[in-house]
């Protein structure tokens, strides 16, 4: 065995489904030779054996170059070396304050934070329920905050209720506690914390750069840095410097949703890093799924089913993720997929305000064994705003582990060469907004070495454009009247490339309205998705 | 016995723990509420370990400075939660409800106001979730694997049984069972509707002044209908006429079995979802990735049904039990 390993695994330890890549080094740079995705309980090791076997038997040569297979056959599982990121499950934060209002800011900010969350405020709740509420067995972490200056609705409360905090932080002793804003001065109320094993840190106000340093402080507080949902970000922020573009990342997992935002390195607004904000309530499948989760995931399923069978459904998809992933289970997760997105674009629509991204990346679990031009739809589908982006999917989930590389350098350097491997071009979503209702709103020309072609706009519809991926072309857009497309105005010339779905123009409304009635809602989207997904018409 | 299957890749079929040992099972505590064990201790099935308080009120009291007092110490007016300006925050109350453990263990750790977590004797049947509970009582059967119960097939015989019931059962055989004096049932899937109202009327029987006799609904599966899997039936059939225990934290049938009980073969699988879900077989093959129902490209598993037909299978569809 040479000192420089030639080949190594990564591994994505998800809650739902494990997800398992080979990287080599051919031919100068480090490539993906395989990958393979199984259920979370399912054993790693034989995977691993099946995956190297499979790249062997693919190709002997490059399995024996990269060291994946000896003269006796393929290597043991354990040989390889592993980059391993894994999502653990989402702890529960118990966030008390001094007034309803800076309860409301601290939930804001810790609901992005990668916490289920609990809160009560001295105001609406009495000592005996907020007592009850921190020594409660399943909280992981408490959040004691209050407005820095207090405000005056807090400032007369805020000595008991670090009083009432440290005191039922003694129940729970290696629970941490985060004091935050003006809550810090309470730390003398927990006494001598030497003997403590949780510890006992001081943060910022919830309204402090609009509680972006408190989300920060709450993320570290909530995941190791191995975690695969705090890991994505740091990758995101390798690639955008690699890549040289706006990258946005969107990661719909089964315990909570990621979505980051970064820009390269130099460029405004990325001194701070990347944008991150982890949100539970965005889970595909949540814990319970009460009716506002229920009605949301009803909006997308393009299969009938009342709201009783949705919910059973939901329950089972939580229980057993991996599970009924075909027939109409696909369309399930689909609908219940882009309804997670529609909550994680809610929960961070200070992310989605900023300026458009030029590339936008998906992975999740509920996308595997899904046509890769219908992942592109269920985004566009939910995350609507005016603008130019390509869209690409991390297939093999590879965001996560290699976010996990701990020296950047080495992170960007092992993304610069696997970029094009990790990203499969879904294709380039040209939205324009305003467009007023009628036959035609303009004409598309596109300029490809394939040659030309020309399309007419109409208002309300998906258009379709052939595009392979790795090719490029100029699209030139003549509408009618003045449209938002970036900037405002008529002729737009926007340079494009291709993907599995090619290229899509998106005429439909911003935001997307659909039908009220369910019937003609479902046959709508199943229209939409028809042209995307063969097969994906059951039910 | 021969094996069918290539065992190796049975591995990539998910596996579930058909019974898990050892087990700590926790019963919560709020504030107010008096452990009555400690650390250490060993308990037997129907021990009171806590007592718990209903509708707590919140007092004040002056304790002086002759002593000094900790959160979670008891006075005669309650449990100390907080002192303020020299005067103890207390929680307290007149009415007690008696916690009782239905499994034998030794107690690991308490911590007033927060839980009791006991380590408990024998082997646990995990399911997905309980309501209600805790609850202990004998076995018995009330109905096939696939089958039902039906508010028509209860009857007084069965006071003090844990019922196993099949496939499903609904909210109204549920609470009248619980008015019979059944004391848990064991189901593969509850639906949300039947669970919602089942809550419903759990809350309602809470609310009233009486104490409830203790009652438990263990489900197994999810809420879908699904029949109980042959290795989990082929175990409670087993225990038929012992004493178990349902417990909430984990949710869980908890044994104590003094004989070996039935294990499944190492490549017996069930299917769990899909269009064949509830049915079971031997593990054949993997397959690869195939092209299944919808358009979706998924790793394949070739099983042999029970009647010999062979299916392929989507892998995620597939559990086993260890």
């Amino acid at each position: 065995m040479t000192a420089e390993p030639r080949a190594f695994l990564t591994i994505d330890h998800g809650a739902a489904t494990t997800a398992i890549a080979c990287i080599g080094h051919v031919a100068g740079a480090w490539r993906l030779l395989g990958n393979l995705a199984i259920p979370a309980v399912a054993d790693v090791e034989r995977a691993i054996e099946l995956l190297q076997g499979r790249i062997a038997a693919g190709d002997p040569r490059i399995a024996a170059a990269t060291g994946i297979s000896a003269a006796t056959g393929v290597v043991a599982a354990d040989v390889l070396p592993r980059v391993e990121a894994r999502s653990r499950r989402p702890g529960r934060l118990a966030i008390v304050a001094g007034s309803d209002r800076s309860l409301a800011a601290l939930t804001a900010c810790a609901a992005r934070s990668g916490w289920h969350i609990s809160g009560a405020s001295v105001q609406s709740t009495d000592p005996l329920a907020m007592t009850r509420l921190l020594a409660d067995r399943s909280v992981d972490a408490i959040l004691a905050g209050a407005d820095d200056p207090p405000g005056a609705d807090e400032r007369g409360a805020l000595r008991e209720l670090a009083a009432l905090v440290a005191a039922a932080a003694a129940r729970v002793p290696t629970v941490p506690v985060i004091l935050a804003g003006a809550m810090s001065e309470g730390l003398s109320a927990f006494g001598d914390m030497n003997g403590r094993p949780g510890e006992v840190l001081l943060g910022p106000s919830a309204r402090a750069d609009d509680g972006w340093p408190l989300v920060q402080l709450l993320i570290g507080a909530a995941l190791a840095p191995d975690d695969g949902r705090r890991a994505v970000a740091a990758a995101t922020q390798s690639l955008a410097d690699v890549l040289d573009r706006r990258v946005e990342t969107v990661v719909l997992g089964h315990d909570a949703a990621v979505r980051v935002m970064a820009g390269p390195a130099g460029a405004a607004g990325s001194d701070d890093g990347p944008w991150t904000a982890i949100v539970p309530t965005a889970a595909v499948a949540p814990d319970e799924p009460d009716d506002s989760v229920v009605d949301g995931v009803g909006v997308w399923m393009t299969i009938a089913a009342d709201r009783h069978r949705i919910r059973d459904r939901m329950r089972e998809l939580r229980i057993a993720p991996w599970s009924d992933a075909a027939g109409d289970g696909a369309a399930l997760r689909m609908a219940a997929a882009r309804a997670a997105l529609s909550r994680l674009d809610v929960a961070t629509a200070a992310i989605g305000a900023v300026v458009p991204p030029d590339l936008v990346i998906t992975a999740s679990g509920a996308w595997t064994g899904v046509p890769a031009p219908a992942v592109a739809l269920a985004v566009v589908d939910v995350v609507r705003r005016p603008g130019a982006s390509q869209i690409a999917m991390d297939h093999a989930r590879l965001l996560g582990p290699l976010g996990a590389i701990g020296d950047a350098a080495e992170r960007r350097a092992v993304l610069a060469d696997l970029a094009e491997d990790l990203l499969v071009p879904l294709g380039t979503v040209v939205t324009p907004a305003g467009l007023r209702a009628g036959r035609s709103a303009g004409t598309l020309r596109v300029h490809g070495p394939s040659g030309d072609g020309s399309l007419d706009l109409i208002p309300g519809g998906l258009e379709l454009v052939d595009l392979p991926p790795g090719e490029s072309a100029t699209a030139e857009f003549k509408f009618r009247d003045t449209v938002r497309l970036g900037a405002r105005g008529r002729h737009f010339a926007i340079d494009v490339t291709g993907g599995l779905g090619g290229l899509l123009v998106d005429l439909r409304d911003v935001p997307l309205r659909l039908p009220e009635r369910a019937d003609r809602r479902r046959d709508l989207l199943a229209a939409w998705q028809g042209a995307l997904w063969a097969g994906g018409d059951v039910g | 016995m021969t094996l069918s299957a290539d065992l190796a890749d049975l591995g990539l079929v998910a596996a579930r723990t058909l019974l898990a040992s050892p087990i700590d099972v926790v019963f919560k505590l709020a504030p107010g509420d008096r452990p009555l064990v400690g650390v250490g201790e060993s308990v037997v099935a129907g021990a009171r370990i806590a007592e718990r308080l209903r509708d707590p009120t919140l007092t004040e009291l002056n304790l002086g400075d002759d002593a000094l007092h900790l959160p979670g110490e008891r006075v005669a007016a309650g449990e100390l939660l907080f002192e303020w300006r020299g005067r103890w925050r207390i929680a307290g109350g007149q009415v007690h409800e008696p916690l009782e453990t239905p499994v034998a263990g030794i107690v690991r750790d308490v911590r007033p106001g927060s839980a009791i977590t006991l380590s408990a004797e024998g082997q646990a049947m995990r399911g997905v979730t309980v309501m209600g509970g805790p609850a202990r009582g004998r076995l018995a059967l009330a109905s096939a694997r696939d089958g039902e119960l039906r508010t028509t097939g209860l009857d007084v015989g069965s006071a003090g049984t844990i019922l196993v019931v099949g496939s499903r059962v609904d909210a109204e055989t549920l609470t009248r069972a619980r008015a019979m004096g059944v004391r848990g049932i064991i189901v593969s899937g509850l639906a949300s509707k039947e669970r919602r109202d089942f809550a419903a009327s759990e809350k309602r029987q809470r609310a009233a002044l009486h104490r409830l006799a203790p009652f438990a609904v263990l489900v197994l599966d999810g809420a879908v209908r699904r029949p109980l899997s042959g290795p989990v039936m082929a175990v409670l059939a087993a225990l038929v006429g012992h004493d178990v225990a349902i417990v909430d934290d984990p949710p869980a049938l908890v044994v104590d079995a003094p004989d070996a009980l039935p294990r499944p073969a190492p490549d017996h699988v069930r299917i769990r979802g899909g269009e064949l879900a509830g049915s079971e077989g031997r593990f054949e093959r993997l397959l690869g990735p195939r092209r299944f129902a919808g358009g979706v490209q998924h790793e394949g598993a070739l099983v042999r049904l029970a009647d010999g037909t062979l299916v392929a299978v989507p892998l995620g569809d597939l559990e086993r039990y260890v």
